[in-house]
């Protein structure tokens, strides 16, 4: 019992003051891309790449594999552009206003530097304003790519991934994923409570469960894996997991009357290190498999299980089996 | 053959052979776009291609976002080439596949989403009105809709208003466009009426067609084509006069002086002309652009030509001298007749659509895009083959080393692989591609199987053989474990299957949750009962020997 204990201290160190997590671009807005390649590719030369693009917040991180090289770049959206579609975007809802939607529309005209024209349909100016932005995003976007395969000498045979997140529609998806959360937590504590109908046994099964959540986030922080909808399906996965040790151990505490409470908590740790062990065992091919080729969605999903589990380890064996021992003591 | 008296073991082979046809027998696809040598479709991960989730302006009604939703989808794949899918999420957002990966073409196809399509009608080579004189289409009106006429004809009815410019414009570029040309018994005259042309996205660029293709279209626009809205008897000159762009009918020679004066510095050109004369273009300062000759007449196909409407004497004023006494209609109607109902109402809706689509109902506020490139997604595909068959291997020796006895890990084994491939038939039944998500989501279900196999394993071994429960008695133990288990993992999964379709990105997610779920049913249903069968019948025989 005391190990579990002392042990979230650290986890809920990691896990909100230092390194803390970070919610991915996939909830803020940003853009990534993935590259991979057969030639080596470095932060300096990147960074040297991109140099005149304007890319705030831009952060690069680079890898080698026994097979090839990887990049990682993140940045935000360029300013400008920015700018040009926020200003767009009121023009649009502005329509009904004509000489208030033309002069937002000429804003941008000029903003990215097209010729100045008179309007005097709001329509025929957000076409033109739309035109311009679109052919201002076409090149940047087109001359971001050819430095970045030129930087990174890449062929026309590009393995890269990209993505681009508005921020609106990370906070979107957000809200998503807390009502997910919510809903899911609700539903996994009535399915224990209905199998097992006893208060100590099915809160002893939950606890166990946020204590596995927690070691994932805890690992989740030390790798660095941002929050996202990569890692939320990770999280549910471990629960559905994780729990499988807490049933296997509590139904046999409580619904066997073979051998003393003591031996069959004996033989349960048996067959739960088991189950445990066989998920462990794919988990680091398959992290070691996924960070060397950055397949990021199996990396994150496979590093979330493993440190999970290890937290399902100790907190089924170590916190809820003592308590179930007492309990089932206590009840003869 | 003992085995398969048994219920459970029957279903599980029923159900493996099944399957099996489900996924190994080709009913008539190529390969393309499927895992090799089944029907399991490949997602976005594994194919490459562009993720487009658009965040429109406000929320919007269910009724409004799916009209959006088709609206969107002919912009982004007019010609239906892109094997675009197209799905609204919630009230205010849609998400798009396409398999395009080139940043300059998803930029375009970015803008064209944002933008204002552009329509016209067309009479004589001049433009009567165009997308943004239409004022309203009357949806509401009585006049909307398909009505019965006799025994086999519908017909359907588009009201529709413009305004100020576009009612005088209209007034007089159709002033007397219909000519008598006979009389009925009691005198009446009947007239033959000028065509209009609707062109939604013309493009701005210079056509140079092949007489071969020429000659092709010509004839295939006489003929006419229902699916493409082309009536019967369609001139092609017609239509290249409404068009008002420079279109070159190449014969063997390209003469350069037909290229002096040219607006634009767009060609298209159709496929089977040469190179040289796309060098002869280029020297002349054209970006030219080749199109391939789809299964539509391919000039229809590059200007975006959509409807050839006739128009009637009733607008155009025969029966007035001077255009000065003309009649104008601000609300226009156009009309056709069907068979049946269902062709007249989607004649009646495509329609509705393309005089609207000059704008959206609602403006889009955002839009985000995730491209995976092709040969990054071939490369996953083979990594995650490897990855399945490492784990699956590793996963084998951790149970070896358990039980060190093979009567007791083959069947770990045989089920293990049983539940993958049922979950794998499941998503050719539903036709849902497998990409990174479902992958592991099948993860996720092949790990639970084989945790309850182990439990099963260990609770049919008998852990105190002191006290005799009987087989089926521990059999039971093990059912009510698995079954908690599987639940738990439904719990978790269930809120994703239910808000899919109501937040943009939890979308992604939707395979994951469907093939973790079915993998729990697949696992307490049909392949664990099975297992618990075998199971007890090779314990029984090991509890024998050693009696």
């Amino acid at each position: 019992m005391l190990v579990p204990a002392i042990l979230l201290i650290p986890m809920l160190f990691l896990i909100f003051v230092v390194p803390g997590i970070s919610p991915g671009i996939d909830l803020t807005g940003g853009n990534v891309i993935i590259v991979r390649s057969q030639q080596e590719l470095t932060e300096g030369g990147i960074l040297s790449a991109l140099q005149g693009f304007d890319l705030p917040e831009l952060r690069i991180s680079t890898i080698t594999s026994p097979t090839g090289y990887g990049a990682w770049i993140q940045y935000s959206k360029n300013p400008l552009i920015n700018e040009a579609e926020e200003v767009i975007a009121q023009a649009e809802a502005n329509l009904e206003n004509e000489i208030e939607s033309i002069s937002l529309s000429k804003q941008v005209i000029s903003l990215l530097g097209g010729e100045d024209a008179e309007y005097d349909n709001a329509k025929l100016a957000l076409l033109d304003a739309q035109d311009i932005l679109a052919s201002y995003k076409e090149g940047f976007s087109t001359s971001l790519q050819t430095a970045l395969t030129d930087e990174l000498g890449l062929g026309a045979d590009v393995e890269f991934q990209k993505r681009e997140i508005s921020p609106t529609l990370g906070e979107a998806s957000l809200q998503g994923i807390i009502n997910i959360s919510i809903i899911g937590f609700i539903l996994i504590i009535i399915v224990i409570f209905i199998a097992f109908r006893q208060v100590v046994p099915s809160a002893a099964i939950i606890q166990a469960m946020i204590f596995d959540v927690v070691a994932g986030l805890a690992g989740m922080a030390l790798l660095n894996i941002p929050l996202s909808l990569t890692t939320l399906p990770a999280l549910l996965m471990l629960v559905g997991y994780s729990v499988d040790t807490d049933i296997m151990l509590t139904s046999r505490m409580l619904k066997e009357r073979s051998g003393t409470p003591g031996e069959r908590a004996t033989t349960s740790m048996k067959t739960g290190l088991t189950m445990t062990g066989t998920t462990l065992a794919a988990l680091v091919a398959m992290i070691l498999i996924s960070y060397f080729y950055q397949i990021e969605v199996i990396y994150h999903i496979s590093a979330i299980l493993f440190f999970g589990l290890i937290g399902d380890v100790i907190a089924t064996w170590l916190m809820n089996a003592p308590i179930l021992l007492w309990f089932v003591e206590k009840k003869k | 053959m003992n085995l398969l008296k048994n219920w459970r073991i029957l279903l599980l082979v029923v159900a493996l052979l099944f399957i099996c046809v489900v996924v190994f027998v080709n009913f008539g696809h190529d390969d393309k776009g499927y895992l090799e040598g089944t029907n399991v479709k490949l997602g976005l991960d594994f194919e490459g291609g562009t993720l487009y989730q658009i965040e429109l302006q406000e929320a919007v009604s269910v009724e409004e976002i799916n009209r959006i939703a088709v609206i969107i989808s002919q912009r982004v794949d007019p010609s239906g080439l892109k094997d675009a899918s197209i799905t609204p999420i919630g009230n205010q957002f849609i998400v798009i596949q396409i398999s395009e990966t080139n940043p300059a073409e998803l930029e375009k196809i970015e803008s064209r989403i944002r933008q204002q399509g552009k329509f016209e009608s067309n009479l004589n080579g001049e433009i009567v009105f165009t997308g943004d004189q239409i004022k309203k289409v009357l949806r509401g009106d009585n006049s909307y809709g398909v009505r019965k006429q006799g025994d086999t004809t519908f017909e359907w009815s588009l009201p529709f208003v413009l305004n100020e410019d576009a009612i005088n414009s209209f007034t007089e570029k159709t002033f007397h466009q219909c000519s008598a040309t006979s009389f009925t018994p009691d005198g009446k005259p009947i007239y033959d009426c000028e065509k209009t042309i609707f062109f939604l996205d013309k493009p701005d660029a210079l056509i140079v067609i092949s007489e071969d293709q020429y000659a092709l279209d010509e004839e295939a626009m006489f003929i006419g084509n229902r699916l493409l809205n082309i009536p019967q008897q369609t001139e092609i000159e017609e239509i290249i006069e409404d068009s008002q762009l420079n279109v070159i009918v190449y014969d063997g020679s390209l003469d350069v002086n037909a290229l002096v004066g040219i607006q634009t510095q767009k060609a298209i050109v159709s496929s089977d002309i040469g190179n040289e004369v796309v060098v002869v273009l280029e020297d002349n300062g054209f970006e030219v652009t080749k199109v391939e000759a789809v299964d539509k007449p391919w000039l229809w196909d590059v200007i975006n030509a959509q409807q050839v409407i006739s128009l009637s004497e009733s607008i155009t004023n025969e029966d007035v001298a001077d255009i000065a006494h003309a009649q104008q209609f601000s609300t226009l109607r156009i009309s056709g007749q069907r068979e049946d109902v269902e062709t007249a109402l989607n004649d009646l809706d495509e329609l509705a659509i393309l005089l609207e689509s000059g704008s959206l109902p609602t403006p889009v506020k955002t839009i985000s895009k995730e491209t995976i490139s092709p040969s990054l997604g071939e490369s996953f595909k083979s990594l995650v083959i490897l990855m399945g068959i490492i784990a699956f291997i590793v996963v084998g020796i951790v149970v070896a080393i358990r039980y060190r006895m093979a009567k007791l890990v083959i069947p770990i084994f045989i089920i293990g692989g049983s539940e993958v491939l049922l979950n794998l038939g499941f998503m050719v039944l539903i036709q849902r591609p497998l990409d990174l998500a479902a992958f592991a989501g099948l993860l996720a279900a092949i790990g639970t199987g084989v945790d309850s196999e182990i439990v099963i394993t260990d609770e049919l071994l008998g852990k105190s053989k002191k006290i005799k429960e009987s087989l089926i008695k521990r059999a039971k133990a093990a059912l009510f474990i698995i079954m908690t288990s599987a639940f738990t993992m439904i719990a978790v999964m269930l809120p994703i299957i239910f808000t899919a379709r109501s937040y943009p990105g939890i979308d992604k997610l939707y395979g994951f949750a469907v093939v973790a779920i079915v993998g729990a049913l697949i696992g307490v249903f049909i392949t664990r009962p099975a297992f618990t069968k075998i199971m007890e019948i090779i314990v029984g025989k090991i509890e024998k020997k050693e009696r």
